[in-house]
Formats: C-alpha cells, structure tokens, sequence
C-alpha cells in the first residue's frame, strides 16, 4: 500500500464508516467506542499526574531536573497513548466489518511498560536523592 | 417470569432494555460524561497552575460533553452513532492539545513546589 493509501486508511470516513463489509452489532460498535474513551481517560490521567510532578512535588534535594525527569514522559506518553487508542479503534472497527478475529491490543504493553519504567525512574531518583 | 399476551404471545415490553440491548447506549452515554469530567478535572488543575491554558481546557469539556450527546442521536434514537469515526479523531486531537498544552506549562510555567506539603506547626 502506498504511503498516502496508508494515511487515508486511518482517516475515519474511510476507516469506519463506508468501508468494505457489513454493519456490525450496534453493541460491539458502542464496545469499541467506550474501549476508545477509557484509554483517552487514561491518558488524560498520565497528562494531569505527569503536570502534578512537575508543579506540586517539592524538588528532590539532589537531583534538580528530577521532577521534570517523571512528569515530562508522563505527559509525552499520555498524547502517545491517546493517538495508539485511535488507532485501535479504526483497527477494531475495520476488523468488526469485515467479520475477522479482532487484532491483538498493544495498549496494554505500552501501559506496563510506562508505568514500570516510571516506577525504576522513580526508584533512581530516589535513591540518589536519598544518597546526597 | 416472561408476561405473556391474551392470545399467548410474550408481551411487548418498551422498556430501555428492549430499544437498547445490553443498555449499550446508555453505558457509552456515560462514558462521554466521564470522559468531559476528565477534561474538567484536568482544567481544574491547570487553572491553578495557569489560568489561561486551564481555561482552555476547561471550555473543551462541554464540547466533548456535546459531542457524546451527538452520539446518542435523540432520546428515541436506535441507530448507530453519528460520524462516529470523526467524533473520536476530535477527541485524539483535543487530547494531543491538551498534552502539548501541559508541556508547556511543565517546561515554561512557574512551578509552585511544595504544594503538597503540610504547613510546618506554628511555635509557640
């Protein structure tokens, strides 16, 4: 597929709606677009703990850029996760019409690694904090 | 047990159950709600950080708000969401805004460390 074939597949009036295939059940469509709003709340969750870091926790003693070092990738990942969730549901979407098995979700690898790549950065932070 | 008609039939029951399977719709009705809540809590937050960028965010929960309503298509509406696909792109797009809009803050904003702290007892 070519580069702007591969653009206007993610388009949503080509992704969804007039595409190939039949209708699904209404409630698998409603399935899908609650699953779309969960992971958007989710991310909205990581952009407003990564701005509390930044702005609410006192400074690590130590470590001047630490506040910044947890709460920046939060927030970047919390627009990153938003744009994979799209991109699920168009997959989810197309592959509900077509009537094929739903393709495997890499949410769930992005948000485990997030949240245990934070949980090391923390404990470094930590502990160099502790140290000085 | 299932009511049943004079001539036998089961009887035709309009409940929300009946014009809305699984109650699909009113669960993705209030998952819009929710998710406009998020968008408001988040404003909040940022409305103590910075008043301006909080207030941006904070005028897009009720049109995300809007938007779910959109989806619902009327109280009586059966069928499927309105240019669902379009929907969720704008919600993608006011969530990356919002991102890059908090980066900001975080990066350029003035930071007000210790918030969270409890104030130190006053001495005698």
């Amino acid at each position: 597929m070519s580069r702007s074939g591969r653009f206007a597949a993610w388009w949503p009036g080509r992704a969804a709606e007039h595409e190939d295939g039949t209708e699904p059940d209404p409630r698998f469509t409603f399935a899908n677009e609650r699953t779309f709003l969960a992971w958007s709340r989710t991310a909205l969750a990581l952009v407003v703990a990564g701005l509390g870091i930044v702005q609410l926790l006192p400074p690590f003693p130590g470590v001047p850029a630490g506040r910044h070092l947890l709460g920046v990738p939060l927030i970047v990942l919390g627009a990153v996760l938003a744009v994979v969730a799209y991109a699920e549901w168009v997959r989810n979407q197309r592959a509900l019409r077509r009537g094929e098995p739903l393709p495997r979700s890499i949410m769930p690898w992005i948000l485990a690694g997030t949240i245990a790549g934070m949980a090391i950065i923390s404990a470094i932070v930590l502990l160099i904090s502790a140290l000085r | 047990m299932t009511p049943v008609t004079p001539a036998g039939g089961p009887a035709r029951d309009d409940g929300p159950e009946e014009t809305d399977p699984g109650l699909a719709r009113a669960r993705t009705s209030l998952s819009w709600t929710r998710t406009a809540i998020s968008f408001a809590a988040l404003g909040g937050v940022v409305l103590k950080v910075n008043v301006i960028t909080g207030a941006i965010i904070l005028a897009v929960a009720p049109l995300v708000w809007q938007l779910g309503r959109l989806s619902r298509g009327g109280p009586r509406s059966t069928g499927l969401p309105v240019a669902g696909g379009r929907r969720l792109l704008l919600i993608t797009v006011c969530i990356v805004g919002v991102s890059l809009l908090c980066l900001l803050v975080a990066l350029l904003g003035h930071a007000d460390p210790g918030a969270l702290r409890q104030p130190a007892p006053r001495g005698p």
